[in-house]
């Protein structure tokens, strides 16, 4: 079955990612640019919804309107590669520095505990954390193995508790402020000699101010690194489609600027200047929580409670990347940019586990490697989040261009002059971002060289791949879900797994010829019916009994299709192949065994409605073993046919 | 003997009997339009005398268009099903009711176009070339086909003659 999951979830998923940054993002730029870091934290995440306008004008376009999706459509294969390989860089390094960092907040409680408790352990942060990172890995790794719908549901528990968290935190802190004020962090920047990184190479950039600005924005821009998850999760949203990411976008807008940015506003007018780098660098929210008014004994509860979320939120961003890549890799499967092999379904819970082991495998080398240093880490991490933001944004602007058809949502800012509507707002993000990944380029040492081996080799990956399918594939480019088949000896089995009062069931065979279906999900009401879609393979003899049950090329081909329009409206499907020797037994059969009250088809080349109703009338009565009323439906371009039996 | 037996007593199904279930197969059925061939008969002979058979009894006076379009409808898709059932059907201009023949095959009819799906028993009917008349022509063709299963299909071979078929239906009907 093909189901599609609520905003709310959808939102939960992508804030699992985005949220999370909160809980490291403020140590991280601080150590960059000094106390005026929540201003730019602030400025980032006010942008990012701009590019959150961005991936709905994308999302409109395509379903699954993601970087290498767009950036090919608009500029070819090979920018497109480029640009995956990019956000692959993001998503390799979203999982580690969650982890990471959870495992930092977690040694940092227990070190703050065990004297309570007298104990004389003292954890070294670093490798405790390089731990956890890897058990949390290994533990969504597993999850992510037996599919996303079950980590949709953790995603949704994770942000209720992260509300709960949020909700205190920042009530405690509010109160905090109004007993003991403090000034609002200041504007100046300093910067650490690190954070200049080549620039003192160019030392005729100084005297300019707007530089400076510029270059602790580039610090800030990982607070927004998850939006990508925006597309990915985008095929999974449930009808209607545009609205729930409409929805999805302003509940993560508003969600992150709450929790990020306070929170980093937080950490610097209530944290003690004296601790807060030196010792809560890498864990400033239990900094803070230890900071609030109140008895040692409740703010060390507050610490507690606030690890103990962070350690499930970042534990949860941990997943989302592994979700994210693994959908980006599926793109890339999906267009021939990676060998077929990658594509195999797990043969018990159906994912893509090679893709999955891949991602994994990467994010734990990169763990072991970063030996627990978040700042390091996050150096590197906005290399990745800023280059894809970069191609993506010029791809929705080329596409502009070359595109003109109706979209369901453009980026405002859009001026009409001499017939031609140009995208000044989207102009104006791209040179943003072009400006902040030019100057990260110079500034950010770990980004840059990480980054661009990363990507180069990545890059390479995809293009060898990509040559070894076409050499090996004549179809290499011709972009076919996997599909996981569960086989029944009989029908009449599955009758018990639909629970809706209504089931309909609409037979196809062409993929090319689908309209029936698309009026079908228009139609469809999910929470009230079930839709099977339903194609039959026709065999006769001895090839009927010993026919293997893996679905041939045009199945693929056509079970696609199928997924992309029922994804397009976010209706849940259940899509069912039967092997008979005749296609109107096939489709009765299969009607009857569902229970359906409704069988649609599509006009057929070969047979006239009419023609198509009496064989189905003749077959429906030979089969019918009750008295049930079925209404036959044959929808053809403009044309509709419909009868009760 | 002769197969062509009437009956005057019999009915039409009238068009305003919207509902399968308010089709009365064998309101349709008489003797003189329940046939049993003899062995040795053609699929194509069987379906000229039913038609014949059928045309006397509606009043129809041209049994010939009549058969050309039952045969131009044959072929057409198929309209044998597994049970060993052929529904062969026309819809004709000039006629307001639905009209109906059954014949019984004792040796089965081999088709052409199915070998492997022996001819048992034919329901041969027309109905009005009338589109609000389609309804109730699908109607019926569901309906045969659900009363004809395979056991009454079997019984209808063991029949000694019109009068015990026609007797057979009216029970199984009911």
């Amino acid at each position: 079955m093909l189901s599609f999951i609520s905003f709310w979830r959808a939102s939960a998923i992508v804030l699992c990612d985005l949220a999370s940054t909160a809980y490291y993002i403020g140590g991280i730029v601080e150590q960059a640019v000094g106390k005026s870091a929540p201003w730019f934290i602030f400025a980032v995440m006010a942008f990012s919804y701009t590019i959150r306008a961005v991936y709905m004008e994308s999302c409109s376009m395509f379903v699954r309107g993601g970087v290498y999706k767009v950036v090919k459509e608009a500029m070819g294969g090979t920018l497109a590669k480029l640009s995956a390989s990019a956000l692959m860089f993001d998503y390799v390094l979203t999982g580690p520095i969650s982890a990471v960092s959870a495992g930092q907040y977690l040694a940092g409680l227990l070190n703050t505990l065990f004297p309570h408790f007298r104990i004389g352990w003292h954890l070294d942060p670093a490798w405790f954390s390089v731990a956890f990172a890897i058990a949390a890995t290994l533990y969504f790794w597993w999850e992510n193995i037996k599919g996303i719908h079950e980590s949709s549901d953790k995603a949704l528990k994770i942000m209720q508790l992260t509300t709960v968290m949020a909700v205190v935190m920042m009530a405690w802190c509010f109160l905090t402020l109004w007993l003991h004020p403090a000034p609002l962090p200041p504007l100046t920047l300093n910067f650490s000699p690190e954070a200049l990184g080549w620039a003192t190479k160019f030392g005729w950039l100084r005297p300019v101010g707007a530089v400076g600005i510029v270059m602790a924005f580039g610090h800030s821009l990982l607070a927004m690194s998850g939006e990508e998850s925006l597309a990915q999760v985008y095929r999974e949203i449930e009808a209607p489609k545009m609205k729930n990411l409409e929805r999805t976008g302003a509940v993560i807008f508003v969600y992150s600027m709450l929790l990020t940015s306070l929170v980093s506003f937080f950490a610097v007018m209530i944290i003690p200047d004296s601790v807060r780098i030196s010792q809560y660098g890498d864990n400033l929210l239990s900094g803070l929580a230890m900071s609030v008014v109140g008895p040692h004994w409740a703010r060390l509860l507050l610490q507690a409670f606030v690890v103990g979320v962070g350690v499930v939120i970042l534990a949860g961003a941990a997943n989302t990347s592994i979700v994210g890549a693994n959908g980006v890799l599926n793109r890339l499967a999906e267009d021939g940019i990676l060998v077929d092999w990658f594509r195999g379904l797990h043969k018990k819970y159906g994912t893509t586990h090679r893709l999955i082991n891949l991602i994994v495998g990467m994010q734990i080398a990169t763990i072991l490697l970063c030996r627990g240093d978040v700042y390091m880490l996050g150096e590197a991490y906005a290399f990745g989040v800023v280059w894809s933001f970069v191609f993506k944004t010029l791809a929705v602007m080329v596409l502009r261009f070359k595109d003109r058809s109706p979209r369901e949502f453009m980026v405002p800012g859009n001026i009409r002059a001499g017939g031609v509507e140009l995208p000044v707002g989207l102009a104006l993000i791209f040179l943003v971002l072009l400006a902040t990944a030019a100057m990260n380029l110079i500034t950010k040492k770990v980004a840059t060289i990480s980054g661009s081996i990363f990507t180069v080799v990545f890059f390479g990956v995809f293009v060898y791949s990509e040559h070894w399918n076409e050499r090996h594939h004549e179809d290499a480019h011709a972009s076919h879900e996997k599909f996981n088949l569960r086989e029944e000896v009989d029908l009449a089995h599955v009758h018990g797994e639909f629970k809706k009062a209504n089931r309909v069931l609409v037979a196809v065979r062409d993929p090319g010829n689908l309209l029936h279906l698309n009026k079908a999900l228009d139609e469809l009401n999910s929470d009230k019916t079930e839709l099977v879609v339903f194609t039959s393979r026709i065999r006769t003899g001895l090839a009927l009994v010993e026919e293997a049950v893996t679905m041939d090329h045009d199945e693929q081909k056509l079970f696609t299709k199928v997924l992309e329009a029922a994804e397009k409206h976010g209706k849940t499907i259940t899509p069912m192949l039967v092997v008979s020797n005749d296609p109107f037994y096939a489709i009765v059969q299969a009607a009857q065994a569902v229970g359906a009250s409704e069988v649609i088809s599509g006009v057929s080349t070969k047979l006239s409605s009419d023609d198509q109703l009496e064989r189905l009338a003749m077959t429906w009565g030979s089969l019918q073993t009750n008295g049930r009323p079925v209404r036959l439906r044959i929808i053809g371009p403009g044309t509709e046919h419909s009868e009760v039996l | 003997m002769s197969w062509f037996q009437k009956d005057d007593a019999a009915r039409s199904a009238p068009l305003n009997n919207p509902t399968p279930k308010g089709i009365k197969i064998s309101s349709l059925l008489s003797e003189d339009v329940i046939l049993y061939p003899p062995s040795g008969v053609d699929k194509a002979a069987v379906f000229e005398r039913l038609v014949e058979a059928v045309c006397a009894k509606a009043g129809l006076d041209d049994p010939a268009a009549v058969l050309a379009k039952v045969l131009e409808r044959e072929g057409g898709i198929s309209t044998t099903l597994d049970t060993g059932l052929s529904l062969p059907h026309a819809r004709l201009d000039g006629i307001d009711a639905l009209w109906a023949g059954l014949a019984v095959l004792k040796t089965p009819l081999s088709d052409s176009k199915h070998p492997d799906l022996p001819v048992r028993v034919v329901f041969l009917f027309f109905s009005p070339n009338k589109r609000e008349a389609f309804p109730l022509h699908l109607q019926l063709l569901r309906g045969v086909a659900s009363l004809f299963q395979a056991e009454l299909i079997e019984k209808l071979s063991g029949c000694a003659g019109p009068a015990a078929a026609l007797a057979l239906v009216r029970q199984r009907e009911v």
